[in-house]
């Protein structure tokens, strides 16, 4: 069975640097699929390579059956993708509901007549915005700008930007980075809320996190995926605590 | 007629040589203070009016141009620590209006302190005169100025490829962050760097004062053509940007002969092909 | 304040003005808000600073003018005029717009210049040097009065039109652009398309302006479409403020009459702008308004205290 996405020998060469080689992976439907592996291992460069921020060097990525391969990246969440970045990246000036709204509006079904409109004229998108604001906890900021958020709200605000395109497939970019225990513990259980609603596509470097949630977990090193499996296979495998820890244990 | 044009390389390649004196000074500063320094045209004005009144004090055009572009490296100074610097926290944007405002202001502190009518300087009398080259008869300063610029842009070049200074330069302009870590203080790079600009700038103007005089508009006139010149090399190529003022010093003297009017807008046309056919410029990368 | 308010203030200004000041140096207030404003949908909105609007400002007053003088009527002459500039602006922005930053800034700075030397050299059109005269005015707008209630008018519909924009969807995705290009992409919006509209559009309401200053003295003088000029839209805009869509208004308003009345005392009075320029950008860079705000707070506050 054909996954949800699929990347066949993806690789990304940055001169001399070889950043991604020949990654095969695939991603079931409705799963929590995270991609570990120790810093520099390639796993943001994976991403830009699947959400068209950088072309492939080589391989191809297919979802929905469909190629994608260096689609630009304003057509990615057409598609049905939807993309979380590892250092936060919202708009700064914007208020929350704008941040989101804007967002939703993109992937509305809009005419040339909708640009005559006022932004307050739209109440079925206004009231899925402030929908997703009030899922993700953030509805008392609704008028703040995101500025004024908190880190924790804003990696919040950053899921909410991604889920207001009602994606299929959401690529999660250390979602708990900098995040203090308890704003990690909040983020874990949004992740699980949204898992089977979602696929997820996931980058995180803490273990505890990855191993509650994951379906499956991918791992990477030097560019290259070393190993794959369930949680349990991952924590046992050899190879993958030589890459982290250097062949202790 | 081949003399003619032979003649008119001659001449394109010593206004080419003194754009690529400009251009660098434009593309080191916005290599490394990523700004483009819309004073610069001013700073050109200036080295011009010193070496002018340096020259017509002293009897002695060399002096004057000795002296003068150094006086503008004192205005560069002053106009980086006590301005361009203090925005730096500021956005970008604002620090390049505040050198467009510094030009408006500079601008007329020339007509304030000059006058409003231009002048005329002639060279130094060794350098006063034709020469016959055989196939034409042709300006000593002329022929001067091109030996001499090359040789300030190859000591320029040396400087940048040869020594820990120019090495620091090259860093600044591809990676100004990874200099501040090194430990390098970025402040004095900028303020040697902007100086280093307006030397450039005021060196071309002095020299440039036998050949096309001095007009208060001069430096409005030239900013749009180092602008050019940046925009054909590449933002941020030194190579770039002398290659790109000898091949618009070409460009225009040689219009000249077939088509006066034009020869203006021929820059224009250089620099519209470059964007279409070449967008990151002749020696740009990406 | 809410923009009804402020919009009353300015028909309150439009209406008053020309009882204060003489009826041409409204008119030119008028004419170079409408400039000041465009401008701000990329400056304020879209945060691409562009040194070359003089260029579609002069091409609309000559093409206006040339259609003019031809002895075709108003109704022709302008809406060719801005429609030429449009057309233009499309066509310049898409190259502008492949870069960002200093790349765009030069780009249009150097455009500029192009046009500038081709309107210089070809003096059979445009008349060169010595600008563009003798162009009519319709006979329905000789009288002053009435030239000045055509302008006002234009200028408050140019000012509708464009807050009915910067209110749309359009003015959201351009503040997305400033604050985020490559999250706006990321969200879905093809930046340099939007880009490219926010260009034509400041760009053709500029050209629109430039085609009313034709007939305001029947000239079209060189220096409207030089690249000083252009800069001097950007202090404008600055000078009013870019954070508020109104705030340009006041920064056309504010150059125009210093301008104007420090031309009066020294001839070297552009040094004086550009000092005011340099206190604008190191100490108030919110422009008036941001001025206004703060003696506002501090009235508030002088209230409050016991």
């Amino acid at each position: 069975m054909a996954g949800l996405l699929e990347c066949h020998a993806l690789s990304k060469n940055f001169d001399a640097v070889a950043a991604v080689v020949d990654v095969n992976l695939e991603v079931t439907e409705g799963s929590v699929h995270s991609i570990i592996g120790p810093n520099g291992a390639g796993k943001t460069t994976f991403f830009n390579l699947i959400s068209g921020e950088v072309p492939p060097t080589a391989g191809r990525v297919y979802f929905k059956g469909r190629d994608i391969t260096g689609l630009p990246s304003h057509r990615i969440p057409h598609v049905g993708i939807a993309r979380c970045f590892q250092r936060t990246n919202i708009f700064p000036k914007l208020t929350v509901f704008e941040n989101v709204w804007v967002a939703m509006f993109s992937l509305s079904n809009s005419g040339a007549l909708d640009f005559i409109k006022r932004v307050s004229d739209f109440g079925e998108i206004g009231d899925k915005t402030r929908e997703i604001i009030s899922e993700l906890g953030l509805e008392e900021k609704l008028t703040e700008r995101a500025e004024t958020l908190s880190h924790g709200q804003q990696r919040a605000l950053e899921v909410a930007i991604a889920l207001a395109g009602a994606p299929t497939l959401i690529l999660l970019d250390e979602p708990t980075q900098g995040l203090a225990p308890e704003a990690t513990q909040q983020m874990t259980q949004l992740i699980q809320r949204l898992a089977g609603r979602y696929t997820i596509l996931l980058i995180e470097h803490k273990m505890h996190v990855v191993m509650a949630i994951s379906h499956w977990i991918s791992v990477m090193h030097f560019g290259q995926i070393i190993a794959e499996g369930g949680p349990d296979e991952i924590r046992q495998n050899e190879a993958v605590q030589k890459a982290y820890l250097g062949g202790r244990r | 007629m081949s003399f003619l044009i032979l003649s008119q390389i001659l001449n394109g390649f010593a206004t080419g040589m003194l754009y690529a004196l400009v251009g660098v000074g434009l593309t080191l500063v916005l290599g490394v203070l990523n700004l483009p320094n819309f004073a610069h045209g001013t700073l050109f004005a200036f080295g011009a009016y010193f070496t002018y009144t340096v020259a017509n004090l002293t009897d002695s055009f060399y002096l004057g141009v000795l002296i003068g572009p150094l006086l503008v490296v004192l205005i560069g100074f002053v106009i980086e620590s006590q301005g361009v610097r203090r925005l730096y926290a500021a956005h970008h944007d604002y620090q390049l209006l505040f050198l467009f405002a510094v030009a408006l202001i500079l601008q007329e502190t020339v007509i304030l302190i000059w006058g409003p009518v231009g002048f005329s300087l002639l060279p130094p009398k060794f350098l006063a005169g034709a020469v016959d080259l055989g196939f034409t008869v042709y300006p000593k300063y002329r022929l001067a100025l091109i030996l001499f610029t090359a040789t300030i842009v190859v000591a320029l070049y040396l400087m940048l490829t040869r020594t820990n200074v120019g090495a620091i330069l090259r860093a600044g302009i591809e990676n100004r962050e990874m200099v501040k870590v090194l430990g390098i203080d970025i402040n004095k790079v900028f303020l040697f760097t902007f100086g280093l600009g307006a030397y450039l700038a005021g060196l071309a103007g002095g020299l440039a004062t036998p050949i096309w005089g001095l007009t208060p508009t001069m430096g409005f006139d030239i900013l749009p053509i180092s602008f050019v010149i940046v925009v054909v090399a590449g933002l941020g190529s030194i190579l770039g940007a002398i290659a790109a003022g000898i091949l618009i010093g070409l460009a225009q003297s040689l219009t000249t002969i077939w088509w006066p009017e034009a020869a203006n807008v021929v820059i224009y046309l250089i620099m519209g092909l470059t964007i279409i056919l070449r967008p990151q410029g002749l020696f740009g990368s990406r | 304040m809410r923009d009804r308010n402020i919009f009353l203030i300015v028909l309150a200004f439009v209406v008053i003005g020309p009882f204060v000041q003489p009826k041409v140096i409204i008119t030119e207030m008028l004419i170079f808000g409408i400039v000041a404003v465009a401008n701000n949908i990329m400056i304020g909105y879209t945060g691409m600073l562009s040194f070359g609007q003089a260029m579609f400002f002069g091409i609309g007053a000559y093409v206006a003018g040339l259609l003019l003088k031809a002895g075709m009527p108003l109704i022709v002459a302008l809406p060719v005029g801005t429609l030429f500039v449009l057309v233009l602006s499309i066509a310049v922005g898409y190259f502008c717009v492949q870069r960002t930053g200093l790349y765009f800034i030069c780009i249009t700075f150097a455009f500029n210049q192009m046009f500038y030397f081709i309107a210089y050299s070809w003096t059979g059109l445009t008349g060169g040097e010595d600008g563009l005269p003798g162009i009519p005015r319709p006979s329905l707008l000789l009288d002053p009065v009435a030239f000045y209630v055509f302008v006002a008018v234009v200028f408050l519909a140019c000012l509708v039109a464009m807050k009915r924009i910067v209110d749309s969807p359009l003015g959201l995705i351009c503040q997305t652009i400033r604050e985020n290009p490559s999250r706006a992409a990321a969200v879905g919006y093809n930046v340099k398309l939007y880009k490219l509209t926010a260009f034509t559009i400041a760009s053709t309401f500029t050209g629109l302006a430039g085609t009313v200053y034709a007939m305001l003295y029947g000239i079209v003088p060189i220096d409207q479409i030089h690249w000083l000029k252009s800069g001097d839209f950007i202090f404008m805009t600055l000078l009013g403020g870019t954070g508020n869509f109104f705030g340009p208004i006041l920064g056309a308003v504010g150059y125009i009459w210093m301008s104007e009345t420090f031309s009066l005392y020294w001839a070297r009075w552009p040094l004086i702008m550009g000092i005011v320029f340099v206190v604008v950008v190191v100490y108030l860079r919110g422009g008036i308004v941001e001025l206004i705000g703060k003696v506002y707070g501090s009235i508030q506050r002088a209230r409050e205290a016991p």
